[in-house]
């Protein structure tokens, strides 16, 4: 094994190690998820030396460096202020989702007029129109972190796989018997997973435009899905009020996560894979352990169905939005509620940290996206504008640019 | 249970606002039985939304073209009506069939004060009733705006669009004013009384 290079990843906070062996070419990641300005870096590099043959000691110096330049990025200041920068007409049916690439460089928006458009963040422009689907376009997504690619989920039951760069369609995934209404890649971007309400999901090969493997057990319609950053666990939240988590290579279920009473959706993986949370109508949010399927803790609170649930990229917290207009923040170990953010007049359908996990963004049915500080629950700033309630938005990686997709029709920038 | 007077209980309904993405997959389902999906649709400004306000026993006094759709919820009679109102402007038209699938019933509402589009709103109604997944799904023509001097009566437009070939399914005009709310209910109960087999 030989150590080629190091770098940097910022959100989490870590160290990749690019390095060869049997002359491959191959990456591992030191997560540094607890990482504070706190956070000795000597007596951290001790222990990262313990466990890690390939940092030897003549990279001792660069690798306190590369500590020392996670904690700078942690230190800084986030104190901006969003201006709405461009309205966007971007469809002529109602929006869906909306969704970044890794790099902020481009996103996406899909539309009840069954097209997907890619634009161009800094100015606003339409670079490419994915045209194909016969009907409503409901799940999008980015390979990210490549970025390359796009995968579209239809109402029509196909799901197409694009050129993020030239917007044409290397394969069209024909299979499912119902709607599409969620997907993702994998992180190494060999695979996509559609669920469907067909009651199943399905894997794809990328390369071959073949299905991989249907994943076949819920008695009822499959909402959400999420694989775990190692990519070799996904799990499916069902309107059967079940959870499952299916092994990716073989498409074996390995547990079902039975306990809540209404249906599930949302379903999320922390960062290490440790922990899973599910949001349901039964007005709770549950933690799981990801090894043994048990339940760890119920989240309640509160008063209507939980809508949306997410993890911040460390893991350390969870947020979730309700049909009761609020949301909450939670600490992933002691399961307490640590913050409530009240503001909104209308449900939240979307919740989500920025990368640096130091803001909440949340789109509700009250026209309105709202920025919150997690810690106190402060509310930061209103994104007043949309004329119709916002289905989805997301935060760019540097957490400085925002997108909103809206019922209206129209996709707003703001930074 | 689908007498008339069950419908009062449309009077008392708990609306339901529209409740965000997951929600339309909620409604999108193959529905329980107490729960019938109901598509409106119409040319623009016949009058659908103003329709389905009046149903909801909401304000119908600030109504804009509806661009995309809307959702209501309505109770009547044990069911739980899921109402789409989807709108009518030509260029979203093509549109329509994004919601075609599992209705249980359809509503088709026209402008009865406006002649001269008496022949674009048969055209588009014949090929809704072309349409293989609308197929013996029952119809309701409302034969809106009677409140308007210039309406033209339910029957004389019953002959324009010659409803009596349609026979493929069941099938209702009945002339009512979305503004005033009269005939409203009428309707509503073909509606109850009508709706697919596999409802009741």
């Amino acid at each position: 094994m030989k150590l080629k290079r190091f770098l940097l990843r910022y959100y989490p906070p870590g160290i990749i190690l690019e390095y060869e062996k049997g002359g491959e070419l191959k990456t591992k990641s030191i997560d540094l998820l607890d990482l504070s300005q706190e956070t000795d870096i000597c007596a951290l590099v001790e222990e990262i030396k313990k466990t890690e043959p390939l940092i030897t000691p003549p990279r001792t110096e660069q690798v306190k460096q590369l500590i020392q330049r996670l904690q700078e990025k942690l230190g800084q200041q986030d104190d901006h202020r969003f201006f709405l920068f461009k309205v966007l007409r971007a469809h002529i049916l109602p929006l869906t989702n909306v969704a970044f690439n890794k790099s902020g460089s481009s996103f996406i928006t899909g539309s009840y007029d069954r097209t997907c458009k890619i634009w161009d963040t800094a100015s606003g422009e339409e670079l490419h129109m994915l045209e194909g689907h016969r009907n409503v376009v409901y799940a999008i997504a980015f390979n990210n972190p490549y970025g390359d690619k796009i995968a579209t989920g239809s109402f029509d039951k196909t799901c197409k796989l694009w050129s993020a760069e030239t917007g044409k369609c290397f394969h069209t995934f024909r299979g499912h018997t119902a709607e599409i209404v969620c997907l993702s890649f994998n992180p190494q971007s060999t695979l996509v997973a559609t669920g469907s309400m067909d009651n199943t999901a399905k894997l794809w090969d990328i390369q071959t435009g073949e299905e991989a493997v249907t994943l076949t057990g819920h008695s009822a319609e499959i909402i959400s899905l999420s694989f775990n950053t190692t990519g070799d666990k996904i799990i499916t939240g069902s309107f059967d009020h079940t959870v499952s988590l299916w092994d990716v290579q073989s498409g074996r279920r390995v547990h079902t996560l039975i306990g809540h009473r209404g249906e599930i959706s949302s379903v999320q993986f922390n960062w290490d894979c440790s922990l899973i949370a599910t949001g349901s109508m039964d007005k709770t949010c549950m933690l799981w352990d990801a090894n043994n399927g048990k339940r760890l803790a119920t989240l309640t609170g509160h008063e209507e169905e939980v809508l949306d649930v997410c993890f911040d990229y460390t893991g350390q917290f969870i947020a979730t939005a309700s049909a009761d207009g609020t949301a909450r923040v939670y600490n992933a170990s002691s399961k307490k509620c640590i913050a409530k953010l009240e503001g909104h007049e209308g449900e939240i359908s979307k919740i989500c940290f920025s990368p640096q996990g130091s803001r909440i963004l949340t789109g509700s049915a009250d026209k309105t996206a709202r920025i919150w500080d997690p810690y106190t629950g402060r509310c930061l700033q209103v994104l007043e504008g949309h004329l119709d309630e916002i289905f989805s938005c997301a935060f760019n990686y540097e957490g400085n640019t925002i997108i909103t997709g809206s019922k209206d029709n129209t996709c707003r920038i703001w930074r | 249970m689908h007498t008339a007077t069950g419908w009062h209980v449309l009077c008392h309904t708990v609306s339901q606002t529209w409740r965000g993405l997951l929600s339309i997959l909620r409604k999108l389902k193959n529905a329980p039985d107490q729960e019938v999906r109901i598509l409106l649709l119409g040319l623009d400004n016949a009058g659908k939304t103003t329709l389905l306000k009046q149903l909801a026993s909401e304000d119908i006094s600030h109504i804009t073209p509806t661009q995309g759709f809307n959702i209501k919820s309505v109770q009547s009679q044990g069911f739980k009506l899921n109402l789409w109102d989807i709108g009518g402007q030509r260029k979203i038209r093509p549109y329509w069939r994004n919601y075609f699938e599992n209705t249980d019933v359809l509503i088709y509402v026209i402008d009865s004060a406006d002649r001269k589009r008496f022949e674009e709103t048969g055209q588009e109604l014949a090929e809704l009733l072309d349409e293989e997944k609308l197929s013996g799904v029952p119809v309701l023509i409302f034969a809106n705006k009677q409140d308007l001097l210039t309406a033209a009566p339910a029957t004389e437009i019953a002959e324009g669009l010659n409803l009596h070939t349609i026979r493929d399914r069941v099938w209702q005009i009945q002339s009512c004013s979305a503004l005033s709310g009269e005939g409203v209910q009428d309707g509503m109960n073909w509606v109850c009384k009508n709706m697919n087999a596999k409802k009741k």
